[in-house]
């Protein structure tokens, strides 16, 4: 049975979609599930790819921009932390653009995993320090128009670009 | 073999293949070999140069691509080698250029100077054309055995092979199993002394490759 997708959800893929990225590499998390779903039964085109660390996730992204692709990556906070080399002695210096939608664990939103805090907590902050913009999404209803703005951006520029999925939005359907 | 004399060879036989670089000798020896638009040399991202190279060959699946990859960076990144045993791009050959240490830092040994075999960590993870060799005769057949596959499966362009080589290499007892799918070539070579290093211009090494390969990075700015 087909559930309806969560708005947020189908924001996000919408928002991919929009801006011509048809190859989104991923390392699974939890609420990123709704995401490929929608990807598996609304947008046939969209090639998933999955990696089995996020910094391999970067690589393969960087190779899909070099040969003329607009790539997104999808990962959780955490898979941030596996990323920083890739991100800041590649894709910044060479300056190749991509996509990010990192789903937000260890936020303020009822984190209760330890483990997820201290990441959660400074993910905003490494974006900042290593010149990745970033937005975290406000509201299921601007999902679409947030994730298309901030890839739009980072292709158009040259730069990367993040969209944030806090828990507090995407905990309300992935329970 | 040394690292410069295997690299000369797969400058050779590469055709317009796209070439990606690991850091450090790696790249060193491939611009030093024969640098053009088609080679990709990274300054960072250990352990990622195979990554690049799987993404290029799904990005593009009629252009050839070349991964000359480290033992210590590869041995950075070996899940690189479950996704590529996963996808099974044809068009995707990674030659692993083992000198059993970590040159560029010193040459601290890595572990394949203790027997990891990384050829058949290839094959676990389900790249049935995975060999080691040992001399130019031997990776020469390898590259050959690479490029009449991709003839076979009508590849819209064959590793430029010269035909005399390819000969040789048919003729020859040293004969890589190769089926389709993609190709590690663990190539175990001396350590040489890098004569030269390629420009530290990242981004202007970026838009020379791109546009070698038809991707200028303008047309990804605003597409249509
Ligand atoms: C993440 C990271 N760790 C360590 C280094 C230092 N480093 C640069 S090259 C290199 C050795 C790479 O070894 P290998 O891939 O086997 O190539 P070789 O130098 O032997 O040709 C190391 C350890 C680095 N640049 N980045
Ligand atoms: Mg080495």
């Amino acid at each position: 049975m087909s559930h309806k997708p969560p708005v947020w959800a189908s924001g996000v893929c919408a928002g991919i979609h929009a801006i011509g990225s048809r190859d989104v590499v991923y390392v699974p998390d939890n609420p990123l599930s709704y995401v490929l779903r929608v990807f598996e039964s609304e947008y046939r085109e969209v090639r998933l790819i999955l990696a089995t660390r996020e910094e391999e996730a970067f690589g393969i992204a960087a190779g899909l921009y070099l040969g003329g692709r607009r790539p997104t990556v999808m990962c959780q906070s955490s898979g941030i932390g596996n990323s920083l080399n890739a991100i800041t002695s590649l894709l910044v210096p060479y300056e190749i653009p991509l996509l990010m939608v990192v789903s937000w664990r260890g936020d303020d939103a009822g984190e209760w995993n330890a483990a997820q805090r201290p990441m959660g907590q400074a993910v905003r902050a490494i974006f900042d320090a290593i010149g990745v913009a970033h937005a975290t999404i406000p509201s299921p209803d601007a999902a679409l128009d947030t994730v298309r703005r901030v890839g739009e951006t980072a292709f158009r520029t040259n730069t990367l670009g993040a969209c944030l999925l806090p828990r507090a939005m995407t905990t309300v359907t992935a329970s | 073999m040394t690292r410069y004399d295997a690299t000369r060879l797969i400058v050779d036989l590469a055709g317009d293949a796209a070439i990606v670089a690991s850091l450090g000798h790696p790249a060193y020896d491939l611009f030093a070999a024969g640098d053009r638009p088609r080679n990709f040399y990274t300054w960072g991202s250990m352990g990622v140069a195979t990554s690049i190279g799987l993404g290029l060959a799904l990005a593009r699946p009629s252009a050839r691509v070349i991964v000359l990859d480290g033992d210590g960076s590869l041995l950075m990144n070996l899940g690189s080698l479950a996704t590529i045993g996963l996808l099974q791009p044809a068009n995707l050959a990674v030659v692993v250029m083992d000198n059993e240490e970590y040159a560029t830092t010193g040459g601290q040994p890595t572990p394949t100077a203790h027997g990891a075999d990384l050829a058949a960590a290839a094959r676990a993870m389900r790249i049935a054309s995975a060999v080691t060799v040992r001399t130019e005769e031997e990776l020469r057949a390898a590259m050959a055995g690479v490029a009449r596959r991709l003839r076979a499966e009508g590849a819209s362009a064959s590793l430029a092979v010269a035909r005399p080589d390819l000969e040789r290499a048919e003729a020859g007892d040293f004969q890589p199993s190769v089926t389709a799918g993609p190709v590690v070539i663990v190539a175990k070579v001396d350590e040489s002394s890098p004569i030269a290093k390629p420009p530290i211009d990242y981004v202007a090494m970026k838009e020379r490759f791109m546009a070698a390969l038809g991707t200028p990075h303008s047309a990804l700015r605003n597409p249509q």
